[in-house]
């Protein structure tokens, strides 16, 4: 044989040998692309194993990708290479699905009717019966504290409960008591030093709109009108929450200003570390530091956040689950996104990370035990965290209002950068951004019931 | 003219050297910039299909406020770090021009700022600007002075980061040092017999005779400030309050957060016209005060 014929004959083999496998059920291979912390890392590569373990012939593939997940993602949209299945960012997940690059998985709730039993805000709908994707887990805003902390300033701890939730002005009185310099000075007292905080009371963040929309709401405001299409941001109401976030920093001085607790840039370290280190006692943060928190074995306690009027806390704090349109085994991909929000195989709501969407969850006794019965939930959780969450929860602006994320980067964020350096007072900031945001508002996002 | 063999062996080498030259710059700058003009006149965002819009992203540019904003916070950037990095450079170029002993010493330690990769750089000096356990507000505090919010307040964002930028002055400095070393001695010689001090050497003979390099430092000062990217990517994401909102990281915010790849080309195009345009201005200018010793060499 000549040499020549030799290579086509070899090309050719290797061809049909390349043809067998693709059309092999061996061989279904996913990419499944998520951030998340190095601990949530370990704990979603365990959820991708077991979804293999139990389905023969399916591989996946982790993309973990911690950073820049919306520029990453980008650019993978734009040179066609998607995941299979994968978090998506709402501020992109939405645009995506308008682009037809998700799955529309309304037709698929009759064959997984696990996923047609959620909380209705978990839904992200992008048109009449036009489905494309759910909030990945339903997270909400708690307050995080230091037991020892509390414990070495002698007050109570922070409420589990939300009908005993603190006012504000307790919130304020116990954040005095737990700030100390370092000569062991309180901000009311004489020679206090602002410069030189060794333990700061209270951390809650002005530029993330999940750690205030519930306080927004409990004072009887809101982000929007009715329509989603006027911003309002500068009734009284509104102007009162910031100020008073505002005055933590600069009038109490129980809370870190800008920078204050980075150690580089805006890497302000976890929860977990403020809290273990207690540079920080109480910390406004969501439900999903539980992992971190256990993880590095914390001295934690879980309350709820203080109170206006009613007791609100932001809920669906989370991005998007999604499939992508470009995948080749959409039917594969479709199952593995509904396994991977699903307790019964994944142990990602036992370890604490996540909080189910599914209502049973939250209602059915032996539901609620089956995930909350265990070591990482600690014996407060059931009021501070299951209750609050199903009886005090208002879903966060992401699932709902369309073109948040030019109203975020052009107008809201600078404007709250501006609250929290303290140059001016919340109203004159509030009140020139309003009209901004309201000039870049589009209405909210289609609902319906499933 | 027909061409003997080893000429028309060199003439094909010649040009077969320069092809992985060429093809880098048709593929990766020409190729790029030609698809970037004709997106610029679309409004595509990624997934989505390109729609033409002719001049309509350039006409929205002149509405947006924070084209603007990111505008005049580049500019403000560009006419403190130039001006500055020069002064400093050619100071430092000076002293490490004179016979001192240990000079090797002494140049390797004013170029090592500039051999520390860009991130390092900037998370050492997000450390150094920290406004409670920073180098700066410590040494400040010592010293009995007002501590300052540094990058982490409004007003004093750009000058912090101006005075950052003057850190990595090495490359200037040598390209000033390569200069001094050029300026014929029996110039200073003629001062002197002259009657002139140091000062006249100075004033007739160095800021002269170095105005050429002073000008290519200008330029290409100018350009590289123009440009300026990872302090706002690192230190500052644009803030506080858009304060450091740069040009180049305003144009990547839109193209790869918000996806708007039309209206990122725009301003990509916007930028290159202005920095041809300041280009442009300069060399106009130069005629007045760069000195060439050979007139015409230019």
């Amino acid at each position: 044989m000549r040499r020549r014929q030799l290579l086509a004959l070899s090309g050719l083999a290797a061809l049909a040998a390349a043809c067998g496998d693709e059309g092999s059920p061996n061989d279904v291979q996913l990419q499944f692309m998520y951030w998340g912390s190095t601990f949530e890392q370990k704990a979603v590569e365990k959820m991708l194993k077991s979804f293999e373990d139990s389905h023969a012939g399916a591989k996946v593939k982790a993309l973990f990708t911690p950073d820049e997940y919306d520029v990453k993602l980008n650019t993978l949209v734009a040179s066609g290479n998607v995941p299979d299945v994968g978090y998506v960012p709402m501020a992109m997940s939405y645009r995506l699905a308008e682009q037809g690059k998700l799955v529309n998985l309304f037709p698929y709730l009759t064959k997984y009717p696990q996923l047609a039993g959620y909380l209705s805000d978990a839904y992200l709908w992008y048109g009449r019966d036009q489905l494309h994707g759910v909030a990945t887990a339903n997270e909400i805003e708690l307050l995080w504290y230091s037991k020892s902390a509390i414990k070495d300033a002698g007050i109570a701890p922070p409420p589990a409960e939300a009908g005993k939730a603190w006012t504000w002005d307790q919130l304020v009185s116990n954040a005095y008591r737990l700030t100390i310099d370092q000569n062991g000075k309180h901000p009311d007292e004489s020679g206090f030093d602002p410069k030189q905080v060794r333990q700061f009371g209270i951390s809650s963040s002005i530029t993330y709109a999940a750690a205030w929309y519930g306080f927004l709401r409990s004072n009887g405001a809101d982000f929007a009108d009715e329509g989603g299409t006027r911003c309002l941001l500068d009734a009284p109401e509104a102007i009162e929450v910031f100020q008073n976030l505002q005055d933590l920093i600069y009038k109490h001085r129980v809370a870190p200003g800008p920078g204050q607790l980075a150690a580089t840039g805006d890497d302000v370290p976890g929860t977990n570390i403020l809290l273990k280190t207690k540079r920080v006692a109480m910390v406004v943060d969501g439900h999903w530091s539980l992992l971190d928190m256990n993880e590095s074995k914390v001295d934690y306690g879980i309350g709820v956040l203080p109170k206006y009027d009613k007791p609100f806390t932001t809920s669906q704090v989370a991005g998007a689950s999604a499939v992508f349109a470009g995948s080749k085994h959409v039917e594969k991909a479709v199952e593995l996104f509904a396994f991977h929000l699903d307790p019964r195989y994944v142990d990602l709501y036992k370890l604490g990370l996540w909080m189910p969407q599914e209502r049973k969850y939250y209602e059915d006794q032996a539901a609620i035990d089956s995930w909350t019965k265990n070591d990482s939930h600690p014996p407060e959780f059931r009021t501070a965290v299951v209750d609050y969450a199903r009886d005090h929860g208002v879903p966060d602006l992401r699932v709902r209002l369309k073109n948040l994320q030019a109203i975020n980067s052009d107008v809201l964020t600078p404007a709250l950068q501006e609250i929290e350096t303290g140059k001016r007072p919340a109203a004159e900031v509030l009140k020139e951004a309003a009209p901004k945001i309201t000039s870049r508002m589009q209405g909210w996002h289609h609902k319906q019931k499933v | 003219m027909a061409l003997n063999g080893q000429r028309r062996l060199e003439r094909r080498w010649g040009w077969l050297m320069a092809v992985p030259a060429i093809l880098g710059f048709v593929i990766f700058t020409a190729g790029p910039m030609v698809a970037s003009l004709v997106l610029s006149l679309t409004d595509w965002q990624i997934g989505g299909t390109p729609a033409f819009v002719g001049a309509g992203n350039y006409t929205e540019l002149a509405d947006d406020e924070l084209f603007w904003k990111s505008l005049s916070a580049t500019t403000y950037y560009t006419l403190g770090a130039v001006p500055v990095a020069l002064i400093v450079a050619f100071a430092v170029a000076m002293l490490l021009n004179q016979k001192v002993r240990g000079l090797p010493v002494w140049r390797t330690i004013f170029y090592l700022p500039t051999l520390v990769p860009a991130i390092a750089n900037v998370v050492l000096w997000i450390w150094i600007f920290n406004p409670d356990f920073g180098l700066l507000n410590s040494l400040l505090r010592q010293g009995g002075l007002p501590a300052g919010m540094w990058i982490y307040d409004e007003n004093m964002a750009v000058p912090s980061l101006i005075v950052m930028s003057t850190w990595g002055f090495g490359n200037t400095m040598v390209i000033f040092l390569a200069g001094l070393q050029g300026v014929p001695q029996h110039l200073y010689e003629a001062v002197s017999v002259d009657g002139g001090g140091p000062w006249h050497r100075f004033r007739h003979v160095t800021v002269p005779m170095m105005t050429p390099t002073i000008f290519y430092n200008l330029v290409v000062g100018v350009i590289g400030t123009f440009q300026v990217f990872n302090q706002a990517y690192v230190m500052t994401e644009g803030g506080p309050n858009n304060a450091t909102l740069f040009y180049v990281y305003y144009l990547f915010r839109k193209a790869f957060r918000e996806s708007e790849m039309g209206y990122a080309s725009a301003l990509a195009w916007v930028l290159f016209m202005i920095i041809v345009l300041v280009t442009f201005l300069l060399f106009r200018n130069a005629r007045r005060w760069v000195y060439y010793e050979m007139a015409g060499a230019r």
